[in-house]
């Protein structure tokens, strides 16, 4: 059954043209085109630059493209996007979108049998995870092939988090009291499970897809769910899960900062360079996270409400005989943040003023240099 | 790097609006003598040039640092000719934060 619906998956989609920038999702994926989802469109013809992954899970596919078609959302649940035809002059990029249909539309290994594919959806509507279940009995042919458990609100749904391991949160942005995006957030926060894909669903459109992915959703889609589509994805999440590299060989980062956006954004830009990342915003978090999490390497903001980062460093160097990479990271003006670096003992720092590349190619250079 | 870029377009919106309420809460704070939240607003200030940094928006680190120098003074003085700086200087700050907003956003 599953594989009659070839191509009818969910991606995520980043479209960038000379003028704008979309993050959404795309269905319908063929050889030569896909269909994205959005409220943006420009003439037929404009070229795009178009990233197409599942963070996380697939590596990111980079393709020149053009809007070959736009479709205006109609009747409910018809979803208004446009339609974009890769151009074809690059056979490296085509043969690794073969790869990556291939890869989607291959059979069930055996060993994905043997271990069910687990999914926790966070929904308040009953209806929706009666709709779910059912869907998925009927469309996973072999039973055991996926594992489906459910929560009613975030409040439960961390309680099953907690307790229980899953390949995979779907996580409906409206719930009662907590937000599904504060829920996402949490999640990403969590040494255990920061590194859990998530796909954000909501009717919300374009508001909730923002605060989801921001949150730190790695797909969004609407509702209504196209239930095909989804567990197809569910089948390719499945398929690749033994293919993801392990999260052990990875090198870890530890980040403190009293700023969450801070927070967020240097999770995002290390994770995105394959760093494994656990985040503190208060000392016991940080305390907790360095025994438990027991980084590479360490980024400590300098001002914060309760401690300055350069009498953190220097007291996990002098007093705990910590000896990885300890690394300043302030706004503060060059010469006083080194300044500090070097009376704390610290490995080196970074101005956060230069950005996000810059810290991912000091932490790569500290993490080569350290024993 | 095009992940840089990546990151912008995907943290932009969440940046402007913090960054807008963060303003907005320090002008107010200022013009209506409140020289109790001046530790928070040369907090906040902090915080919005640190964060501005990361996301690569140079126009808005000097803005956010002349700012919280600025805070810090009046946290000092308490005087209402500090008071009126900061807050030509937080407007200042609105507004190219506002053209941030405007140009950049998705």
């Amino acid at each position: 059954m599953a594989t009659s619906s070839k191509g009818r998956f969910i991606v995520r989609a980043e479209i960038r043209s000379s003028s704008e920038s979309v993050i959404s999702y795309g269905i319908e994926l063929t050889a030569t085109s896909i269909f994205v989802v959005t409220e943006w469109h420009a003439a037929i013809g404009t070229p795009v630059s178009l990233r197409l992954s599942f963070p996380r899970i697939l590596e990111p596919i980079d393709l020149p493209a053009r809007i070959s078609d736009i479709r205006i959302a109609g009747e409910p649940g018809e979803l208004g996007g446009i339609r974009l035809t890769f151009d074809g002059g690059s056979s490296e990029v085509a043969g690794k979108l073969i790869a990556l249909l291939d890869r989607v539309n291959a059979p069930f290994a055996r060993s994905s049998e043997e271990v069910p594919y687990r999914v926790l959806l966070v929904d308040d509507s009953q209806l929706v995870r009666d709709m779910f279940a059912h869907g998925t009995a009927q469309f996973f042919d072999r039973p055991g092939a996926l594992a489906v458990d459910d929560a009613e609100d975030a409040e439960q749904a961390w309680a099953k988090l907690a307790s229980s391991t899953y390949d995979l949160v779907i996580v409906d942005y409206i719930l009662p009291a907590e937000d599904g995006a504060s829920l996402i957030a949490k999640l990403r926060r969590d040494t255990r499970l920061a590194s859990t894909p998530i796909i954000a669903i909501s009717v919300a459109g374009r508001d909730a897809r923002e605060a989801t992915l921001s949150a730190g959703a790695d797909v969004f889609v609407d509702k209504p769910l196209m239930f095909r589509d989804l567990f197809n994805t569910l089948r390719m999440l499945a398929e690749h899960r033994a293919r993801v590299r392990p999260a052990a060989q990875r090198k870890s980062i530890l980040v403190f900062d009293d700023s969450p956006f801070a927070l967020a954004l240097t999770r995002a830009a290390l994770e995105s360079a394959g760093f494994k990342v656990a985040v503190a915003e208060d000392l016991s978090s940080f305390e907790r996270q360095r025994v438990t999490f027991d980084p590479d390497l360490i980024l400590v903001d300098v001002q914060m409400p309760e401690a300055f980062g350069d009498d953190v460093a220097s007291t996990l160097r002098g007093w705990h005989g910590v000896q990885v990479p300890i690394v300043l990271l302030s706004s503060l003006d060059q010469g006083e943040l080194e300044r500090r670096a070097q009376r704390a003992q610290a490995s080196g720092y970074i101005c956060k003023g230069a950005g996000m590349s810059e810290l991912v190619r000091r932490c790569r250079e500290l993490l080569e240099a350290a024993p | 790097m095009p992940e840089e870029e990546d990151l912008q377009a995907r943290f932009l919106p969440q940046f402007v609006t913090l960054a807008r309420a963060r303003v907005a809460t320090a002008v107010a704070a200022a013009l209506r003598g409140d020289h109790g939240a001046t530790t928070t607003t040369v907090r906040e200030l902090h915080s919005l040039a640190g964060e501005a940094g990361l996301l690569g928006l140079q126009e808005v680190i000097p803005l956010a640092r002349d700012s919280e120098q600025k805070a810090k003074r009046l946290h000092a003085s308490h005087a209402a000719a500090d008071a009126d700086a900061l807050v030509a200087a937080l407007r200042q700050l609105a507004t190219v934060i506002e053209g941030i907003g405007t140009t950049r956003s998705p």
